[in-house]
């Protein structure tokens, strides 16, 4: 055949290694394909993340139980010694003020919700939804209107509380929240609520998006404590040196 | 024939025993690597048909034509364009091209072959 004629003796083992070079690359493309164009690679990442997010979850509920069950003991051992009193009482204070004990009072209701007017051709559907800006709003407001204690659905609102977006709910304290949002405050009924419906105020603002909002002053609310974690992994607090 | 095909084998074995895979960024360049490569190996058969074949043009040809479109593909990326297609449907056509030639330099030859 004109093949082999064409080809001399040098050619036979440049050919074979340039061949064998070919065949490895062919390999090992081969074998790498599935990692470039696997099925619905995108989805496969999605569903392992979720699945993570679910066991994580879980194993915080565990944990948050035990720091409830761990808590009860503490308080136990507290009421059992008396010649801490003086300390407990100032703990009691420092509790108050740190939100982990329930508290009651005078106070005002605000529960908002997302619009349920038809949305309009054209119109950002977002813009008409509570995000997690207009809770950060609210609870500034009534904080600046004198607000002692706060909630949003059960979630007291403390030093290191949280309220952000995650995905289509909002995130407090580590615990998602979907609308309604009922946010109590304890404080001056009418000053809480003059600062919430001032002209050009929050309250104006949420109802010009047609969300929905309602707000009531009230004899007494009822705030519930925080339970999430209180640990802190890098913070130290700073000894005063005696001077 | 039977030392290219050896040779094709030993590498593809080798290549699926090795333990490190490819990784995903360098895949693209691979695979138009692989085109340019199965390119002008129909290339060097239809070149050896006619009788002009050349182990200089040939390893030229292949290594060369597979850094042409590996750079296409980096030159696309830094662009963001998808440049690497040029390089596969230049490389498509060019396969088709020497598919027909050979396939007529075998069908004529097996006519003479005939007679």
């Amino acid at each position: 055949m004109e093949v082999r004629h064409a080809l001399r003796r040098g050619t036979h083992v440049a050919l074979t290694i340039i061949f064998a070079l070919f065949g490895l690359m062919l390999a090992m493309q081969f074998r790498s394909r599935p990692e470039v164009t696997g099925p619905l690679l995108q989805y496969q990442r999605t569903e392992e993340l979720a699945a993570l997010l679910k066991r994580t979850e879980e194993e915080r509920d565990k944990l948050r139980e035990e720091v409830a069950t761990l808590r009860e003991q503490l308080s136990d051992i507290r009421s059992v010694e008396d010649q801490v009193r003086v300390l407990q009482e100032e703990l009691a204070k420092a509790m108050v003020l740190a939100g982990l004990t329930e508290v009651r009072g005078p106070g005002i209701s605000l529960t908002v919700s997302d619009s349920t007017a038809p949305g309009q051709v054209g119109q950002d559907p977002n813009l008409f939804v509570v995000h997690d800006k207009d809770l950060l709003e609210i609870v500034n407001e009534v904080f600046a209107a004198g607000a002692e204690a706060v909630s949003i659905n059960g979630q007291r609102i403390v030093a290191t509380t949280e309220i952000t977006c995650a995905g289509n709910t909002i995130m407090i304290n580590g615990v998602r929240q979907a609308p309604p949002f009922k946010i109590l405050a304890i404080g001056d009924p009418a000053t809480l609520e003059g600062g919430l419906k001032m002209r050009g105020g929050l309250i104006d603002n949420l109802t010009f998006w047609k969300l929905e909002v309602k707000l009531t002053t009230e004899e007494e609310v009822v705030i519930p404590a925080y339970s999430g974690p209180l640990t802190f992994k890098y913070a130290k607090p700073v000894k005063k040196e005696a001077k | 024939m039977w030392y290219l095909l050896a040779g094709l084998l030993a590498g593809v074995l080798v290549g699926l025993n090795l333990p490190w895979k490819v990784p995903a960024v360098l895949a693209r360049y691979m695979a138009v690597g692989i085109l340019a490569g199965v390119d002008t190996s129909l290339g060097g058969l239809r070149a050896s048909l006619e009788g002009e074949f050349d182990i200089v043009i040939f390893a030229t040809g292949f290594f060369g034509n597979m850094l042409l479109s590996a750079g296409f593909v980096y030159v696309g990326d830094m662009l963001g364009i998808e440049l690497y297609l040029a390089a596969v449907v230049a490389l498509g056509v060019r396969m088709f091209n020497n598919m027909g030639r050979i396939r007529r330099l075998l069908l004529r030859e097996a006519q003479k072959g005939a007679k």
